[in-house]
């Protein structure tokens, strides 16, 4: 068990009960250049609860990938603590992490650069079988024809290569490759958005069959909030390396505890001119800041219509406070969001 | 101002002709907004590519016209056609990185394309190249035109390649996915410049993309394109509101929305778009769809007026789904699957032969008729299963000849290097 305390800004997963994960406070911190640091990630905690999806969505380069990455220990945690099962991940080496590993997978972005195109997709799905020494032979082979079998690809392509897929169906090879092993928690980064509009549908749906059918928990990663707000229960919302807000979803497409989430939200196109025509964009001054050296206090400030700099906003960083029951957000002036913005 | 007529494109590969664009007709009128959306492949950045003229071998303009103001595109050399480019007619590419020269500074990039024609006089365009970063509202335009592109970011690119697309004043601006690359804030930023363009100098505005949503906030009308023809085209109100090709109803359908009320399963579009070396016969849209007839099957439908203003290519279309297949309830979105219409009679008999043959036989039909396997995956499921399981060789056989020779090719290289 772990044996920090939590600290007083973590999103509890609600209902109550022991989460699946519990992310505290963790900080990557990449060296670049002489005594140059970017805070890809600085400061996040955050619990996910069994069987739920939490979205986690940002503009690039807020540090939603570098966190799922963490979450996956593919990458080391600067200091901060992965609590997964009640198992502290960043404590673990070599054999003992390798074996947790198997409860953890992760699905990649690139369907075309995440398959190596010298090998059957047969050897690939069986490679972390493999890995583990978990089925050989006859029995592997039809552990991969039925995973085939269940992202609905046919289970008797496991000897051809990947070049002979779609995007989709690579994308499919992926998940069946990450559903080897029998995970309980997927990481999803951005599994959809190199895809085509048609074929976006079909896995969506297919990441939500398999969630019921084998109790899967997910942390979908996307930068479409549409996407985000159809798949998942909570979502987090990231800015230069910190969470701004945290909401279920279906209550933050309504309203706003975070000027951030308010200005992204008004920045997605509806399918639909009528609504279109009337739709009030939020336009934030500038482009986001560098994550070498973020701004002081509330790393926001410097785009925020509400900001008070000089002031608060620009001294003080704000917390993560529960706003309302479910609803978390670092803002000083949160109350203000939903009239002033 | 610009007439596409019956445009066709080609690419002649080693497997056969990609016929990447076919029979498109559309027209843009003065200051009109037109939205070209389909997905990968489909065909709408080869027809843009074809109005200037930019299609490049293997690929051919095989038929049709394209009038500019009255001259025939396709009929002009390479010098006539560099006249326009640029001058007339601008286009701003996905990808601004890869666009933009990264050895040369951002301001000569756009000064170079007034100097490469006399539309501005010369000794305007230094001041010019800045006023055009300060209308795409680049800040700090007059230190900015000294940077080199690795010191812009994204959207300030896209920015850039815009001034530069403006600066001869076209008439016409092409844009191929202006803001793929781009997170939404800025997306929404880029698509506002575009919308004040387009309003406040009435440049005309072909906007090519696969996002739906896009296309309604900037588009007046929209043409849908699908295995490399127009299958609907109207004004977008109609369109988005009752589209009447099935390809378009389910693609809106199949859209996760922001301002969705509930939570319900997506509607997805089954199967994969068509091999364009060869496509199915009759309509293109025959193996996913959920409303076709026998008809669909061995012919192809005309492209006909379905409303004021809105035309269609389809034998069906979504009135008589509505009407009939009780198309507002549907469910399930399997091909066929509302109007009960199985796969054409030959391709069930093909199957039911294909059973009673012995293993080389089997072997031999699947290598005169490639296109088959793919059929009984989208088709026929079942079938493929249980000859599967009587002839073990089959699945074998599911990797091609090519697979392997592209293999081997791969390993060569690798040792060559």
């Amino acid at each position: 068990m772990s044996s920090a305390t939590l600290p007083a800004s973590t999103p509890q997963a609600a209902p109550a009960g022991e989460p699946l994960l519990r992310v505290v406070d963790v900080k990557k911190h990449f060296n670049v250049g002489v005594a140059a640091t970017v805070k890809a990630v600085d400061g996040v905690s955050f619990e996910v609860r069994e069987g739920e999806t939490l979205g986690l969505v940002g503009e690039s380069g807020c540090g939603k990938s570098t966190l799922g990455r963490l979450v996956t220990q593919l990458i080391p945690v600067t200091s901060g603590e992965v609590v997964f099962n009640g198992v502290d991940l960043t404590k673990l080496r070599g054999e003992r992490l390798r074996q947790q590993r198997k409860q953890l997978q992760i699905i990649f972005q690139d369907p075309y650069a995440s398959l190596d195109p010298r090998m059957t997709i047969g050897d690939i799905i069986a490679e972390p079988l493999m890995n583990f020494g978990l089925l050989r032979g006859r029995q592997k082979d039809a552990k991969v024809q039925e995973l085939l079998k269940v992202v609905g690809l046919n289970p008797y392509f496991n000897n051809r290569y990947p070049h002979e897929f779609s995007g989709g169906q690579r994308q499919r090879i992926g998940i069946a490759r990450a559903l080897a092993l029998n995970p309980k928690l997927i990481v999803c980064d951005e599994p959809v958005s190199a895809l085509d509009v048609s074929i976006q549908a079909q896995i969506i749906n297919l990441l939500e069959d398999l969630q019921k059918e084998f109790h899967l928990t997910y942390i979908f990663i996307a930068h479409d909030l549409s996407v985000v707000r159809h798949i998942s229960e909570r979502v987090m919302v990231m800015y230069l390396g910190k969470v701004v807000e945290v909401s279920p979803s279906e209550e933050l497409y309504l309203s706003q505890e975070h000027p951030y989430t308010k200005a992204l939200l008004s920045a997605i196109p509806v399918p639909d001119p009528r609504i279109e025509s009337q739709r009030r964009l939020i336009e934030l001054q500038g482009e986001i800041p560098s994550p070498i050296n973020p701004p002081s206090g509330c790393r926001f400030h410097t785009r925020c219509p509400i900001a008070r700099a000089p002031g608060i906003c620009a001294d003080q960083e704000p917390p993560l406070e529960e706003k309302a029951p479910g609803r978390w957000a670092a803002c000083h002036f949160s109350d203000e969001v939903r009239t002033k913005v | 101002m610009l007439e596409v007529k019956h445009l066709s494109t080609s690419f002649f590969t080693d497997d056969g002709e990609v016929k990447a664009v076919r029979d498109v007709t559309f027209d843009l009128f003065p200051g009109e907004t037109l939205g070209i959306v389909g997905e990968s492949g489909c065909g709408k950045s080869v027809t843009a590519m074809s109005v200037l003229g930019l299609v490049q071998r293997p690929g051919k303009i095989v038929g049709g016209q394209i009038l500019f103001k009255d001259r025939d595109l396709t009929k002009l050399n390479s010098e006539e056609l560099r006249q326009i480019r640029g001058r007339d007619i601008a286009m701003i590419f996905q990808d601004p990185l890869s666009s933009l020269n990264p050895v040369l500074r951002v301001g000569f990039q756009i000064d170079e394309a007034m100097f490469a024609h006399d539309k501005i006089a010369k000794e305007d365009v230094p001041e010019r190249g800045v006023n055009l970063l300060k209308q795409v509202r680049v800040p700090d335009a007059q230190r900015r035109v000294k940077d080199y592109p690795h010191q812009f970011s994204g959207g300030m690119r896209q920015r850039a390649m815009i001034a530069m697309g403006l600066s001869n004043r076209p008439e016409l601006l092409i844009a191929d996915e202006p803001t793929t690359a781009l997170d939404v804030t800025v997306q929404a930023q880029i698509l506002e410049l575009l919308r004040d363009l387009n309003q406040e100098m009435g440049t005309s505005i072909i906007l090519i993309t696969h996002n739906l949503g896009v296309v309604a906030g900037l588009c007046k009308r929209v043409v849908v394109m699908y295995a490399g023809e127009i299958v609907e085209e109207g004004p977008v109100e109609q369109i988005f509101e009752s589209p009447q090709h099935p390809y378009t109803w389910s693609l809106l359908r199949s859209l996760p929305r922001v301002d969705e009320k509930r939570h319900e399963r997506l509607k997805s579009i089954e199967g994969l778009p068509p091999d364009l070396i060869a496509p199915p016969p009759g309509c293109k849209f025959n193996p996913r769809c959920p409303f076709r007839i026998e008809k669909c099957f061995s012919e192809d439908p005309p492209l006909e007026m379905v409303g004021t203003a809105q035309q269609a290519k389809c034998w069906v279309t979504m009135k008589r789904a509505y009407a009939e297949m009780n198309a507002a309830t549907i469910t399930d979105t399997r091909p066929g699957a509302a109007s009960g219409v199985r796969p054409p009679a030959e391709l069930l008999q093909v199957v039911a032969d294909l059973r009673t043959l012995e293993e080389p036989e089997v072997l031999e039909t699947l290598a005169e008729n490639p296109q088959l396997l793919e059929q009984m995956v989208s088709e026929e499921p079942a079938a493929l299963e249980q000859l599967v399981a009587d002839h073990p060789a089959v699945a074998e056989k599911l990797v091609t000849e090519e697979t392997a020779a592209a293999v081997d090719g791969a390993a060569e290289d690798e040792k060559s290097e």
